[in-house]
């Protein structure tokens, strides 16, 4: 039998050889000189890493793992929320202008705001005049006005 | 069914269930994931990079690479051999530092080294001698490409069978037979020229 492959000696002795291909093997590294010195070089190799040491991870990893874990979900919330949240604000804003104008209506005219078409006049930009109607200073410019016409 | 066997299934349940619990929302069942496995993925990537400082990067991006997945993690897969999987690829990818620091020497700030697995109490000539081949392999160890490395620490180090192999490094019996031949191959011949 012609020498195996060193694949074949790796795998046997990893033990990850069965049946008859580990049998003929077997047979063949006793009576081949060059095999079982491959043999017993990979056996100093696998002696050599007996040598090495195992590595406990260090102090305080896990901790600095689930701080990073919690990082990360800080920074993945999800894209829906802040837009959630911008149209919430969008919507609370409209509701104070809203609520602004009304109630500088009924300040201004001094009566309750009722009905359709008294909320309307009320959102009109007349609100924002420099002199809105019914103030004291339209007042003070009515009064004004009608001197100079006399 | 062997002691070996009634072991495994009683860690493959006790992973299931805290994976379970992740996925409800329970975040300490991560907690317990890390802590359990922390010492074998620091190990396998202080093998495979060299340096306490590497490893300890490396191995938290281990994590955090499983946290942000382990909501699709598949059962029929087993939880070591998927951080294992995620571990060699995440030191494969790794940007080390060009100094390959002594895996026999002194270890890094903060880290401690559980025992050596030569012998209880070696001489100092063995110790000498047991050194000196140590730190021939260790500069072999990073003469090795980054995929012969994972195959040979997944083997000496962390004593993987072939089939879990296979499966850690998704490719095929043929391919781990052949990988781990080719390493040591490579390994021998670059210990030969140590000494």
């Amino acid at each position: 039998m012609s020498c195996p492959k060193s694949i074949l000696i790796s795998a046997y002795l990893d033990e990850e050889l069965q049946g008859s291909d580990r049998a003929t093997l077997e047979a063949h590294v006793q009576g081949c000189n060059r095999c079982s010195q491959s043999l017993e070089e990979l056996r100093s190799l696998r002696a050599a890493f007996s040598t090495t040491q195992r590595h406990q991870a260090p102090y305080g990893f896990a901790t600095r793992v689930m701080a990073r874990t919690r990082e990360l979900e800080k920074q993945q919330t999800p894209w829906h929320v802040p837009l959630i949240m911008r149209f919430a604000e969008v919507a609370v804003l409209l509701v104070v202008i809203t609520v602004g104008i009304l109630a500088g209506r009924v300040m201004t005219n001094g009566s309750s705001v009722t009905g359709t078409t008294t909320i309307s006049s009320t959102l009109s930009l007349d609100m924002f005049d420099a002199t809105p109607p019914g103030s004291l200073g339209g007042a003070y410019l009515a009064m004004t006005e009608a001197r100079n016409e006399k | 069914m062997t002691l070996s066997c009634i072991i495994a299934s009683v860690q493959t349940n006790d992973d299931l269930n805290l994976i379970e619990n992740f996925k409800k929302g329970d975040t300490s069942a991560f907690g317990e994931i890390v802590l359990k496995y922390q010492d074998k993925v620091y190990n396998l990537c202080r093998h495979m990079l060299g340096n306490a400082a590497d490893a300890d990067d490396a191995a938290q991006d281990v994590f955090l690479k499983a946290y942000q997945a382990l909501p699709k993690f598949q059962p029929d897969a087993s939880l070591y051999t998927w951080l294992y999987r995620i571990a060699t690829n995440t030191c494969i990818d790794y940007k080390r530092k060009p100094i390959f620091e002594s895996l026999f020497g002194d270890s890094g700030e903060g880290e401690k080294l559980v025992h050596d697995r030569a012998s209880d109490a070696p001489s100092p000539e063995k110790l000498y001698q047991s050194k000196q081949i140590g730190q021939a392999l260790q500069v072999c160890l990073g003469e090795l490409s980054p995929k012969l490395r994972a195959i040979i620490v997944l083997k000496e180090v962390e004593e993987l069978s072939y089939e879990e192999m296979a499966e850690t490094l998704d490719i095929s019996m043929g391919t781990v037979k052949s990988r781990i031949a080719r390493a040591r191959e490579d390994l021998q011949k670059c210990m030969h020229k140590k000494n």
